[in-house]
């Protein structure tokens, strides 16, 4: 009796084992007699995010076009530390999405080390290069390979309340950082809180401020120059007295919090990217939109900083992994040259707000967005323009740096210490 | 005779050798699970601890160096401590407080059952909802709390909550142990499982109503209690939803836990390190439960 059930129990095991095998065969043979290719892509350009509109019908339009043959499937990851942290550990793992966003400077440099990524070089030779803005493709570059798609550009200057600065007094935006923190006294004074400010997650807006700083008093060099400079402490006192001026929250805030108190009205300064010129039209209350301008952040009279010096940084890359299947890569490699269509970028640009590194021309019928239009005039006078702290430092000094900040503006440590706390993580 | 006997043995073994085919066929596929999912887990973290690896590239062999330099870490050591911190709460502030809840409850007061409901109901809600809700509750400047403290006429101690030095890490530890609902419905069940006689000799012989729960009901829930106390204390050494979303281990790292810290070696491309906390969080979760077990001297009551 045990022997027959065990006999079963074996007959099973094997129907099921070839059963399977078989699926699999199929599966695979789908694939090699050129049936619909599906190119997987977790994408952030989703759900709140400004490009998500249009990203969505180019995609729905080329599969459209592309019916039978390729199917883009986006998988879609609202959340960018998830986001990140997913394409992080699958690509650790050894299972690399089709195509990924991820952004520049220290955060893709593991994934050009790791050998994961394809090859895009003897495709952009073939003129695709030209799309791209100046030398732009060398933030893509690792050992004369290029290795992924630069795509959004921003720079991160001001976005202020014109309406509420105009009410203490002020036509313009200060143009240096003496008169700045003597405009966050006044507002305070009136009862309006100044800044918008986190140290939570990766303490985005304080991170930007820091980096607009450091430039201001160590001019466009400062990252080279390594954390003995003089200027990392100045910023770092600098950023402290910012804290004065701003929300009582803003220890422990995260982006969410910081946004949302500029959108309510209740700050009248925030810095950010392009990207979230979007949200100030969705989400800002009433007729918010109306009352921000944009400005360069200030600079220090007698320090090596020029005014109008920007902090500004490819956003954005698309990166596409491996395949071992040549008619895949093909299909890869023709929907991120779809991507990169002028018109498609013209469309996602003029929709959200955005910047972006593939060169554009505006039409008579395009009209710029208003703040989206002076972000351009910015970058375009920068004299020069230096990537923000956070992509400049190893990953370790990036994931430190809000711990180390909140500390010194809680008074755990002075602004020595806070750069004697990076710069002992930097040399581990 | 002999040979009778030895015949005999070969046939005891080949009945037990038959048997032991079965047993391990059928346990096969768990062992292969278990071996894939637990124990190659264990061994490749357990490897890796020994090494440099930024998860990506080639990882190289550095010895115990990944052990020293979590063990200098101020960071690390503090997020030990905040996590023996969760686990005593876990322990010894919720599983007691479910426990009286469910003594409390298990008499059937009137409106039990929807107080029952009540202290159960947040089980059913995710982590992340309670969380931002309890950030909304504790926020500075709008938040339920310091409002209520305005209110009562004690503003002087209204607080950043989650941005402060000295409180943030009791305000995310306390505010979890309230939530009892797990622990005094598994309470709950085995006090139901007592036989109803041992109260009723007991009242006959004169017992007050707190020494029968004493002396009747606390021996005989004595398993569950542990079991509750090993889930709540292993739950607070893995802690990290709570603490990642309300405070991503700030301010300035003072509610700093090891799974958090875990997490952000990982997100610095730190495998190797990330790898050598991840053992020796399970080694204290080992300590932890032999504890428990040990403290309780875990036996089998015969009803």
């Amino acid at each position: 009796m045990f022997k027959q059930r065990l006999l079963n129990l074996i007959a099973i095991t094997i129907c099921f084992v070839l059963v399977m095998g078989f699926l699999g065969l199929e599966q695979n043979n789908a694939a090699a007699a050129g049936k619909e290719i599906i190119i997987n892509f977790p994408s952030i350009w989703v759900g709140k995010d400004s490009k998500a509109k249009v990203m969505d019908e180019l995609i729905a339009k080329f599969n459209e076009d592309n019916k039978d043959n390729i199917k883009v499937v986006v998988e879609e990851i609202a959340d960018y530390d998830a986001y990140e942290e997913k394409m992080r550990t699958s690509i650790a793992a050894g299972s690399v999405p089709d195509i990924f966003i991820t952004k520049a400077g220290s955060k893709i440099e593991p994934f050009f080390k790791s050998g994961k990524l394809m090859d895009l070089t003897s495709y952009m030779n073939e003129g695709w290069k030209d799309r791209f803005v100046g030398n732009i493709l060398n933030t893509a570059t690792y050992n004369g390979k290029i290795l992924a798609i630069p795509y959004e550009f921003a720079i991160t200057p001001v976005l202020y309340n014109e309406t509420l600065l105009k009410d203490a007094g002020y036509d313009t935006f200060p143009e240096t950082y003496d008169e700045f923190f003597v405009m966050c006294e006044k507002l305070k004074a009136n009862g309006v809180i100044p800044l918008s400010l986190m140290t939570s997650d990766n303490a985005w807006t304080a991170m930007l401020w820091y980096s607009q700083l450091l430039h201001a008093f160590g001019g466009p060099d400062i990252y080279e120059k390594g954390f003995d400079d003089p200027a990392y402490v100045k910023a770092a006192q600098a950023m402290k007295k910012m804290f004065e001026y701003t929300t009582s929250d803003a220890v422990g805030a995260n982006a969410a919090v910081a946004a949302g108190h500029f959108l309510s009205g209740r700050t009248v300064m925030l810095m950010n990217g392009p990207w979230f010129i979007g949200r100030i039209k969705s989400e800002g209350s009433g007729e918010f939109y109306t009352h921000v301008a944009v400005a360069n952040a200030p600079a220090y009279i007698g320090e090596k900083g020029e005014k109008g010096g920007e902090v500004g940084f490819v956003q954005a890359l698309i990166c596409a992994g491996n395949q071992k299947d040549m008619g895949k890569e093909e299909a890869v490699v023709k929907f991120l040259k779809y991507l990169t269509m002028p018109d498609n970028v013209k469309r996602l640009s003029i929709d959200s707000g955005a910047l972006f590194v593939i060169k554009t021309e505006m039409g008579a019928g395009d009209e710029m967005e208003r703040l989206q239009k002076q972000m351009v005039e910015l970058s375009n006078n920068a004299p020069y323009v230096i990537p923000h702290f956070n992509m400049s430092v190893n990953q370790e000094v990036a994931t430190e740096f809000p711990q180390a900040l909140s500390s010194m503006i809680l008074g755990e440590t002075s602004p020595e210490q806070f750069i004697e706390t990076l710069k002992a993580i930097d040399a581990r | 005779m002999k040979k009778v006997i030895g015949k005999d043995i070969m046939e005891k073994l080949s009945i037990k050798y038959k048997s032991n085919i079965g047993i391990i066929l059928f346990l096969l596929p768990i062992i292969i699970l278990f071996t894939a999912f637990f124990l190659y887990p264990i061994g490749f973290l357990l490897v890796t601890s020994f090494y440099k690896w930024d998860g990506l590239s080639a990882p190289t062999l550095v010895g115990i160096k990944n052990y020293i330099s979590l063990f200098m870490d101020p960071v690390f050591r503090l997020s030990i401590r905040n996590n023996i911190g969760w686990l005593l709460a876990g322990g010894f502030i919720q599983v007691p407080l479910a426990t009286l809840v469910a003594i409390l409850l298990a008499r059937k007061p009137k409106g039990w059952e929807f107080l029952r409901t009540v202290y159960y109901f947040p089980n059913v809600i995710s982590i992340v909802a309670i969380s931002i809700m309890w950030m909304a509750i504790y926020n500075s400047g709008y938040g339920a709390l310091n409002g209520l403290l305005k209110l009562v006429g004690l503003a002087n101690l209204q607080r950043n909550w989650l941005g402060d030095l000295h409180l943030t890490y009791p305000a995310v530890v306390l505010y979890g142990v309230f939530y009892i609902g797990y622990f005094m419905i598994i309470i709950l069940a085995e006090i139901s499982s007592i036989p109803k006689q041992y109260y009723e000799v007991a009242s006959i012989d004169g017992a007050t109503r707190f020494q029968q729960e004493l002396y009747i009901t606390l021996p005989l829930i004595k398993n569950s209690i542990c079991t509750c106390m090993i889930i709540a204390m292993v739950y607070g050494l893995r802690q990290f939803e709570q603490t990642y979303i309300m405070t991503n281990g700030g301010p300035a790292n003072k509610t700093m836990v090891m799974v958090l810290y875990l997490f952000k070696k990982m997100h610095s491309f730190r495998y190797g390190l990330a790898s050598t906390s991840g053992i020796i969080l399970l080694i204290m979760g080992v300590f932890v439960i032999v504890g428990v077990r040990k403290l309780f001297k875990v036996e089998k009551y015969e009803m």
